[in-house]
């Protein structure tokens, strides 16, 4: 669905994002993980043009971005931010249907889009429809900001550390809420992260980033199991047993157990 | 002061109108301009820089650069207001957009905002409170600085304020200052309620808003007051004065419609069409530049101004050859002599100094200064040219003739101010005018007034003694020449109008009622 084409990305000297190129097809979760500085934010922002590339080329569903007006192409592009950047002056159901207004939607239309994607996310009309981002906690707060995204029911979601801002508990819950959403299953997702464990959870391909390029990319266990050099192989180490526990299928148990008495007996 | 009363609604009314058609458009032009600038950050150095250097420029000063291009009246001051509004609007919508949360623009960019639909719908919302302090403290400069528009016949609270400083009346002042800083805070007041209400309320008043304002504006076009054929400029002092405008409208019945202007001014104004009558004095140089002439005050109603130095007898005591000297100008001078000395410094730009100068040596009373140390005499003047030349040729002469040494303290604006620094023994003598110092400091009754008032000699000496009873001051020998108030008009006109006296005036204006 989207084909990115040796993308570069300078800043006055600063290489950015080094002449990157990748595939991501369409229904997948595409995660890119990386440190802060390895370019993957300014990778995210090139797709729905925030940023402009300093060369290559992108193309989403066989179309340039560059062949339409920005603005055409972000409507169809929901967008999540880390601060949420929800519209302090505009209530929570205005928040919501602001791309929908912007597409044209009838008001009705829109009145019932935002009361199911509220309920979905488990913010209740009642309370918050007509209250203001201020009045709300910073979890609440970021459920707005995925059902903002989600509202015109775009198939292509572009997320930018999107839980980054809350504690762990709510983290939990609020990533919990948003797996949930069934509407997902058929959307093409790029989530930009540097919580590990998080890319592993909600991540089909991960694509590993250092210095503006990436390093690996592939399925969760391919980088646990099959490292390509000594940086991806480092990266997990912190949690790699976490992980691995995570990955590995309920069909590798008896190797895993055999593997383990062996070990024990060999002890013994 | 009661005659003043419906003056302050009238005054008022022009100052909300000055101030709403000048905020007017310095919003609609800082307000688009503050926008473009946050998108050009070259621009906005150049732009923000301008409009600071504006704000830099003293009040006055502003107006006075206005005078040459844009004449008298309403336009320059309305434009000189525009000017000062600028920099707090530019500024406030620059620094407001800018303090936008760039979380909320980057998420309304990511949205598919246009640019347009983002100014609208994000920058301007957000950075209306800032925008709102902005205009308030537009508003608020905009009432202080338009009490100067009185200055240049543009009308307003400031005519009150002029008018008491000439004429040393504080209440004239207070009837003026307080109703001005009454509005700046009731201005203030309204416009914060604008900036605190809710967005949905806020939406509905700023579409009435320019309305209001254009609604606010339209009391300056009111016509109050007479609309006559004629237009007269006076001066704020001559407005206040019994032996003034007052006199004019009880005496003469004269109703002639008129603004009030600094002396500054209105000669060249009269002289440039855009006053037909104004008020001065009868030995003014600028009579001769500008070809005006004097109407006869047949009904007398200006009492006559004898010429003469007033000094504080203790003074003249104590040093014994001053008053001789002080005399050596007795008769000296006569009408047309001191007007042709007020021509040459007022228009052919001789220094007063030059001009006394060559005066005293023309009459063989010019002495080189002697530089004596014996003692200091202080010579006080009023502020226009003839009290300079007055001031030069004392001071010369009591440096010439005796062993005294010389301080002037020139530029005491008005008589009362003159008056209260002899009293006070800030200065030990100026040159007074009978007229003046009896209408304007001893004040005495009507009938007192009635029975002096076209004698010349008999108001001197009435004056002389009263001064030497009630305050111990001296009147000296009279300098010769008479500078009356008078009023003028154009000399062509005058003749082509047939008007020579006051009273053709008054019946011209009855005849040709607008």
């Amino acid at each position: 669905m989207i084909v990115v084409k040796n993308i570069t990305k300078t800043f006055e000297a600063f290489k950015a994002v080094d002449d990157l190129s990748f595939t991501v097809g369409e229904g997948e979760t595409a995660v890119f993980l990386g440190t802060s500085g390895s370019g993957k934010t300014t990778l995210l922002k090139m797709i729905n043009r925030l940023i402009e590339p300093s060369s290559g080329e992108i193309w989403i569903g066989h179309q340039n971005i560059r062949g339409q007006p920005a603005e055409e192409l972000r409507k169809k592009i929901g967008y999540v931010l880390q601060n949420t950047g929800l519209f302090p002056h505009y209530t929570i159901a205005e928040n919501i249907g602001m791309v929908p207004a912007l597409l044209g939607w009838d008001r009705k239309k829109i009145h019932a889009r935002t009361i199911a994607l509220m309920e979905k996310l488990h913010l209740s009309p009642d309370d918050h429809l007509a209250a203001y981002p201020h009045q709300l906690s910073g979890g609440q707060q970021q459920r707005v900001g995925l059902a903002r995204a989600l509202a015109a029911d775009p198939p292509l979601l572009l997320m930018d550390e999107p839980f980054g801002a809350l504690d762990p508990i709510t983290r939990a819950a609020v990533k919990k809420d948003f797996k949930q959403l069934d509407e997902l299953k058929n959307k093409t997702i790029l989530l930009v992260t540097h919580d590990v464990q998080e890319a592993f959870e909600l991540g089909d391909t991960i694509h590993l980033m250092d210095k503006g390029k990436i390093v690996q990319e592939g399925a969760p266990g391919d980088l646990l199991f099959h490292p390509a050099n000594t940086f991806v192989q480092n990266f997990f180490d912190d949690q790699r047993f976490q992980l691995e526990v995570g990955t590995i299928g309920k069909e590798d148990y008896p190797a895993l157990i055999n593997a383990f008495n062996h070990f024990k007996n060999r002890q013994a | 002061m009661q005659q003043q009363s419906g003056k302050l609604l009238q005054q008022t009314l022009e100052h909300i109108g000055l101030t709403f058609i000048s905020l007017l458009i310095a919003v609609l032009i800082g307000l688009p301009l503050g926008i473009f600038i946050t998108r050009r950050a070259k621009a906005a150095w150049f732009v923000l820089g301008f409009a600071g250097i504006l704000q830099t420029i003293p009040g006055i000063a502003l107006l006075g650069f206005m005078i040459p291009l844009l004449g008298i009246g309403a336009i320059p001051a309305i434009t000189a207001l525009f000017l000062y509004a600028l920099l707090p609007i530019i500024r406030n919508t620059y620094t407001g957009i800018n303090s936008v949360d760039p979380a909320v623009k980057e998420a309304a960019t990511a949205m598919g905002m246009s640019d347009a639909q983002i100014l609208f719908k994000v920058d301007l919302p957000l950075a209306f409170p800032v925008i709102m302090a902005g205009i308030r403290t537009a508003t608020v400069i905009n009432v202080g600085v338009g009490t100067l528009a009185a200055y240049i016949a543009a009308g307003g609270l400031g005519e009150f304020i002029f008018g008491g400083i000439a004429l040393n009346n504080t209440n004239m002042i207070l009837a003026g200052a307080i109703p001005a800083a009454l509005l700046a805070i009731l201005l203030d007041y309204l416009l914060s309620l604008l900036q605190r209400m809710s967005l949905k309320r806020r939406k509905i008043t700023l579409w009435s808003l320019p309305l209001l304002m254009l609604l606010c504006s339209s009391f300056y076009l009111l016509p109050l007051g007479y609309n006559t054929r004629l237009l007269a400029g006076f001066t704020p002092e001559f407005m206040g004065r019994q032996d003034g405008d007052i006199g004019l409208r009880s005496v003469y019945g004269l109703k002639i419609r008129t603004v009030v202007i600094s002396d500054a001014v209105m000669y060249k104004a009269a002289f440039n069409e855009k006053l037909d009558v104004i008020s001065g004095y009868s030995t003014d140089g600028r009579l001769k530049a500008f070809d005006l002439t004097v109407l006869n005050d047949d009904k007398k109603i200006f009492p006559p101004y004898y010429a003469a130095p007033v000094i504080r007898r203790e003074v003249l005591e104590k040093y014994g050859e001053l008053g001789p000297t002080l005399d050596l100008l007795h008769d000296q001078i006569n009408d047309s002599i001191m007007t042709e000395l007020n021509y040459r410094v007022d228009y052919l730009k001789q220094s007063p100094e030059t001009c006394a100068k060559d005066f005293l040596v023309s009459k063989g009373l010019y002495r080189a200064p002697r530089n004596g140390t014996k003692g200091r005499v202080r010579l006080g003047s009023k502020i226009f040219s003839e009290q300079y030349i007055l001031i030069n040729m004392y001071s010369m002469l009591i440096q010439g003739y005796t062993d005294l040494q010389v301080e002037t303290r020139t530029g005491l604006g008005g008589t009362k101010i003159c008056f209260q620094a002899l009293l006070n023994n800030n200065i030990d003598m100026y040159p007074e005018y009978t007229g003046t110092a009896l209408l304007a400091i001893l004040q005495p009754a009507s009938a007192v007034i009635g029975r002096l008032t076209g004698n010349r000699d008999s108001v001197y000496n009435y004056v002389q003694r009263q001064f030497g009873e009630q305050f111990g001051l001296c009147w000296l020998a009279p300098i010769g020449f008479n500078n009356a108030y008078a009023l003028m008009m154009r000399r062509r006109q005058a003749q082509e109008l047939g008007i020579r006296t006051i009273s053709d005036l008054t019946a011209y204006l009855k005849k040709t009622k607008v």
